[in-house]
């Protein structure tokens, strides 16, 4: 697990709202120190929401005419320059023609352009060594690049075509009921109601969706990365997959209306902290109430 | 006993009025009221006669050891609930009618769910102030459990539960397992995803009771699983039944510890025989009454500040839908944890089924409970001690006992722990099949090592004491003797003998062990250690000799500022 | 410590003498009277009015005046002035998020500020006082025991129950049955056999041959939905189907070159690459439905059982014993388009095993 992962899932007890960057890289909020009072931090995550959604809404406005223009025809520029990125960072591990390099990668025939978006946008891809599944990390190409790197992929063996940089994939507000019950249904078994991620059998995981953006919620629901199952569009139309990425990204924002949320993860972390906090205070109290002098 | 000569100065008056002697009137007339205050207390004497009762209750003695109060953190706890439950009581509609939701919680919208349901959501988001009552609620719950098994605890390895207070001890552990029956009642109640699953895993613990297993399930949730009552039936098991009950055997608890009065630990001027400390009345009062608002106030700043059993974010229960990481309180985690680790095994008795969550979830701790139950007259049988008790002991001078409660939270500690084994396995990535193996091998290796070693840490601990006793504190002072040997010079406690060692005997008492620990200003009473009871007024009135000079002293001073 | 002491002087006091006492003579002669016995005690300021003492009262209701505005500032707040109104995030006013953390704190704050100063007061204004209560417990002394044995074997001997055992045995038999009538009437008012009635049976889901699968949303369920390494929770197409708790069950695509070792006669059960196992964990009953598309592995999140669906959802891990059941699969056309149905129900109990489980 990568240090930024284990910030995630234990460093820092209080929820922060998801930041939506579209490179999925970490924003700042996760680098800061940790510890950050409740009422500090809550105040903290609003700034940084705030921030976010401007970096997103200038990252869109930067990107979207270098890319969303022709997404779903993409140019023979843009698959051109997907070459040219394949063969410096893909080619060794999974070959000429996608076909893969035994011991080294597996084919990416048909994988389409969803995949890999998927895949290098979370900083999957390119993965240093092959293994069974790969962690969220820092991504090294920008969204421009993944985009032509996902038109090459696509130009010579089809499948998942990621969705156009300028497509809403959230639904509006009138599909949260719909989106939490199809999310509660399909994803939180593995995700967590929360979004908190879960360990799968034998060392695998299946991840938070704390970094999650709405493409990649997207693109990972119609490939099904690693052992993550398959959501075709006959049996999650993507009406639904919108309402689900609109419910996801709503409740990661949302606030806590009840204080500090500790990381939203349920009963364990509230046993820890009315056997710490709670008890630790009272035992404080009756040590100085019991206190001779 | 000079301290009962109405002249002995260390009386002197606690108000304006300064001291008094014995011919001088006392400014109140007590036999002929005057004052509104002694008409009130003469109209209720007339009537219900009760002076000298009353002025026994509040003259009994308490000690006031701080490990004492932790039975009051679940006392207060529980007052606590009754508060902020009754305040939910006002808004919760405990039915399983199927409802639409249209509130302010709009993630919601929409969404069909059971009033109970709804009627939670409506006390979160619509009902001011619901959310902080809520959580004061569930807070205090979790606190209620937690003071219980740590009262529980300090009442086992100080051996408070021997005779004659075996009832107590099984009146104590009667309350924890209504603890967790009425925790696991109110944790069901707003039928949300994740109460919905532990409800669902209730139910099949219920089939896999041998022979009787559905008709349980049946008669509980009237008709299979999840049924239309059992939101219902649970809400007054939870607002009623076990409440009553609990308030019931909280009397009795509180009842016997009136009649047998409190234990205290041994140490100079302490006997089988008596009880010392501070009187109910003023001083015990105060301080007990006060810790009350302390636990209320722990309660409340957590019920505000952190959230607890956010249920709008877990969704209504629905059979098909399950979220990763669903635990139950923590009070029910080594349950769970018990389910996890225990193997897969199923037994078939002529073409029957013992299913295997019967072993974790009834008969293990059936078991626990039993033994818990059965150990203050296991102990004195294995002992031969037919004899009673009111000075506690120290943990370390009861080593096997210590050892074997050690060796209880050990194994009760591994099965909380396995309960959120996913949780563990994902923070820290380790694979989860190994949180579970690494569970079941710690589970039966884990007690005996730790019983060994809290053996030999109590045996350590006793001969360090033995060793102060027999030579005294270290003092760091470090001297060089005539031929060149370094030695460290101790202080005795008391006296020695001819050569140079400590008279006094192992007591089962603390020892003090630095030197700053020696003639601290405590109070200065017959708790020092090396004065019996019997010097006591010697050292008092030298004391007050001192305080006096003192003071009189300060006054001088103070009459020379003044003018 | 009473061997020190004579009688209790109190005792002997007249009420004319009594009436004579101090408050704190008087408090003195009636804890002796009660065995109680004030070894030590003495004003932690037996000069009043100094300078330490004034500190220590001031800051004691420095400490209550804290209180005090917490308590008011409370109810401000709650009064409205801070919203408590939830909001989606960009809808509204997002303060809402500190009405809670405020009266609470607020709350602790006031209450903590009363706790510690009535604990302070006592600490630092109540005389210093150390008192011994002779205990007087255990058994009562010999004459009490058998003066109060004697009462209880007198009575018993008036009844006469030793001679009048027909009446003894007759009340008995009353008392005995009257004593069941609660435990026979609540238990009877609420049993119920099971097994019986619709949808009732621990054996029988609502799936039956014909039935067909539909999604939550009551759409129905075509072999061209799923793509391979697909999964879907499906329900049976009937009346409150999706709402039964026996009935959700995985719908699985295999990928290609999966395949499943099927148990023995239910080789035929899936459906191309589809098969269908019930969701509901044969170990406690959770929604196991945590799939990995690669290995075929389930695990279900309450108790970390994991299932083989390669190997016909076996059990490989964890607390269950039992396979998940298999949903045997057909299709039908309509309107040209296939949909699977149910070939028939469960061949045996989902979920949960109990004692009449073969």
């Amino acid at each position: 697990m990568t240090d930024e992962e284990h910030l995630d899932a234990d460093g820092d007890l209080g929820f922060t709202p998801a930041v939506v960057d579209d490179t999925g890289r970490p924003a700042p909020s996760r680098t800061a120190t940790p510890r950050r009072r409740a009422l500090r931090r809550r105040i903290t995550s609003l700034a940084v929401l705030v921030g976010a959604l401007t970096v997103v809404g200038g990252g869109y406005a930067m990107l979207a005419p270098a890319s969303g223009a022709d997404d779903t025809a993409a140019t023979s520029q843009d698959v051109e320059a997907g070459r040219q990125l394949y063969n410096n960072s893909c080619i060794t591990c999974h070959g000429a023609n996608l076909e893969g390099v035994t011991g080294r990668g597996p084919t990416i025939v048909g994988t389409g352009s969803a995949d890999v978006y998927f895949q290098v946008s979370t900083g999957r891809m390119p993965a240093p060594v092959q293994g069974a599944w790969e962690l969220r990390k820092v991504p090294k190409f920008n969204e421009q690049e993944i985009l032509q790197l996902g038109a090459f992929v696509q130009s010579k063996g089809g499948g998942p075509e990621v969705p156009a940089a300028d497509a809403d994939l959230r639904a509006d507000a009138d599909k949260l009921g719909d989106g939490g019950e199809l999310f509660r249904l399909n994803c939180a078994s593995c995700h967590g109601a929360t979004g908190h991620g879960a360990p799968l059998s034998a060392g695998k995981i299946a991840p938070d969706l704390y970094r999650a953006t709405d493409r990649q919620l997207y693109t990972a629901m119609q490939v099904g990365p690693e052992n993550m199952p398959v959501f075709g569009n006959n049996q999650i139309t993507p009406e639904q997959k919108r309402a689900i990425i609109g419910y996801v990204q709503a409740m990661k924002e949302s606030n806590d209306p009840g204080g500090a949320g500790l990381g939203r993860i349920g009963p364990v972390a509230e046993g820890l902290v009315i056997w710490t906090a709670g008890l630790g205070v009272l035992m404080v109290s009756i040590l100085w109430i019991g206190a001779r002098l | 006993m000079t301290t009962t000569n109405p002249a002995d100065h260390t009386m002197s008056g606690t108000g304006p009025t300064g001291p008094t002697g014995p011919t001088v009137k006392g400014p109140k007339r007590f036999d002929k009221p005057r004052t509104p205050q002694g008409k009130a207390a003469r109209w209720g004497e007339d009537r219900l006669g009760i002076a000298g009762g009353m002025r026994k209750q509040l003259n009994k003695v308490f000690p006031d050891h701080w490990s004492f109060m932790m039975g009051e953190i679940a006392l207060y706890s529980f007052i606590i609930l009754i508060l902020s439950g009754t305040f939910l009581t006002f808004f919760f509609d405990a039915s399983m009618a199927e409802v639409r939701y249209d509130g302010a919680y709009v993630p919601l919208d929409g969404v069909q769910m059971s009033r109970a349901y709804a009627s939670t959501l409506d006390i979160s988001f619509e009902v001011r102030g619901g959310l902080v009552m809520r959580q004061i609620h569930h807070w205090a719950a979790l606190l209620f459990m937690a003071a219980m098994l740590v009262h529980m605890f300090r009442v086992f390895f100080t051996g408070a539960f021997r005779k004659p207070r075996e009832l107590n001890w099984l009146i104590g552990l009667g309350l924890i397992t209504l603890g967790l029956v009425e925790g696991f009642a109110g944790y069901s109640l707003p039928d949300d995803l994740l109460s919905g699953t532990g409800l669902r895993i209730a139910a099949a613990i219920m089939q896999s009771i041998p022979v009787i297993g559905s008709w349980a399930e049946f008669l509980v949730f009237g008709g299979k699983f999840p049924g239309t009552v059992i939101i219902g039936r649970l809400y007054i098991v939870h607002v009623l039944l076990v409440p009553g009950i609990l308030a019931g055997l909280i009397g009795a608890h509180m009842a016997l510890l009136v009649k047998q009065k409190h234990t205290e630990f041994p140490g100079p001027g302490k006997t089988e025989q008596t009880v010392s400390g501070e009187r109910m009345y003023p001083t015990y009062g105060m301080k007990a009454g006060g810790f009350f608002f302390i636990v209320f106030a722990v309660c409340a700043a957590l019920g505000g500040l952190a959230q607890i059993n956010p249920v709008w974010l877990f969704g209504p229960y629905n059979p098909g839908q399950v979220s990763s990481g669903s635990q139950p309180d923590w009070y029910i985690g080594f349950l769970d944890g018990s389910t996890r680790l225990f193997p897969s095994w199923e037994i078939r008795l002529f073409d029957h089924t013992i299913p295997p969550l019967f072993w974790p979830t009834l008969v293990l701790p059936g078991i626990m409970f039993s033994l818990a139950g059965a150990y203050p007259f296991l102990e004195a049988k294995f002992t031969h001690d037919k004899s009673a008790h009111n000075l506690l002991q120290r943990p370390r001078d009861v080593p096997v006992r210590t050892g074997l409660g050690a060796m209880a939270i050990t194994f009760y500690g591994v099965l909380l722990v396995s309960g959120g084994n996913d949780l563990i396995a994902k923070a820290f990535d380790i694979s989860l099949n190994a949180m579970t193996w690494a569970g079941r091998i710690s589970l039966l290796v884990l007690p005996p090592l730790v019983y060994a070693a809290t053996y030999k840490i109590c045996l350590g601990l006793q001969r360090h004491d033995r060793e102060v006793l027999e030579h005294g504190i270290e003092t760091g002072i470090i001297k060089l003797l005539p031929h060149g040997e370094f030695i460290e010079i101790h202080q005795p406690l008391g006296a020695v003998d001819a050569h140079g060692h400590g008279q006094l005997g192992y007591a089962g008492t603390p020892v003090p062990k630095k030197m700053n620990q020696l003639g601290t200003p405590r109070r200065p009473s017959i708790r020092g250690f090396f004065y019996p009871v019997r010097e006591k007024a010697d050292i008092q009135a030298e004391l007050d000799a001192l305080a006096a000079a003192e003071s009189s002293r300060e006054e001088h001073r103070e009459r020379e500022l003044t003018d | 410590m009473s061997t020190t002491h004579g009688a209790a002087p109190g005792e002997q006091l007249t009420a004319e003498e009594a009436a004579q006492l101090s408050p704190e003579e008087a408090m003195m002669a009636g804890a002796e009277a009660d065995g109680v016995y004030i070894v030590h005690r003495r004003d932690r300021f037996p000069i009043a009015g100094t300078k330490a003492e004034k500190r220590a009262e001031r800051t004691i209701a420095i400490i209550f005046l804290i209180g005090f505005l917490a308590a008011v500032a409370f109810i401000v707040v709650f009064c409205g002035a801070v919203p408590f109104e939830w909001r989606l995030p960009g809808t509204g006013n997002q303060n809402y998020r500190y009405f809670t953390p405020l009266i609470g704190g607020l709350l602790g704050l006031s209450l903590a500020c009363i706790g510690i100063g009535v604990v302070l007061w006592a600490k630092w204004l109540l005389p210093e006082e150390e008192a011994v209560q002779d205990r007087h417990d255990g058994a009562s002394d010999m004459t009490a025991q058998i003066l109060g044995a004697g009462t209880l074997v007198s009575g018993f001997e008036d009844l006469g129950i030793a001679r009048r055992s027909m009446l003894k045995s007759t009340l008995g038999l009353a008392g005995g049955a009257l004593a069941a009538v609660p435990l026979v009437a609540l238990i009877g008012a609420m049993i119920k056999k099971p097994n019986r009635g619709p949808r009732q049976s621990l054996f029988h889901t609502p799936f039956e041959a014909g039935v067909p699968l539909v999604y939550y949303d009551g759409r129905r369920v075509s072999p061209d939905d799923l793509l391979p390494g697909g999964l879907a929770t499906v329900f049976p197409g009937v009346e409150g189907g999706t709402k039964d708790a026996d009935s959700p069950t995985l719908l699985i695509r295999l990928r290609p070159g999966q395949a499943v070792k099927a148990r023995k006669g239910q080789a035929d059960f899936g459906w191309g690459d589809y098969v269908a196992f019930s969701k509901i964990c044969t170990h406690a009953g959770c929604p196991a439905s945590l799939y990995e598309q690669k290995t075929g592995r389930l695990l279900c999140p309450c108790h970390q059982s994991q299932f083989d669906v390669l190997q016909d959802a076996k059990p490989v891990f964890g607390p269950a014993t039992r396979s998940l059941p298999k949903l045997p699969l057909n299709v039908e056309m309509v309107d040209g388009r296939q949909y699977f149905i149910a070939r028939d129900d469960y061949p045996e109990a989902i979920g949960p095993s109990f004692w009449e489980r073969p």
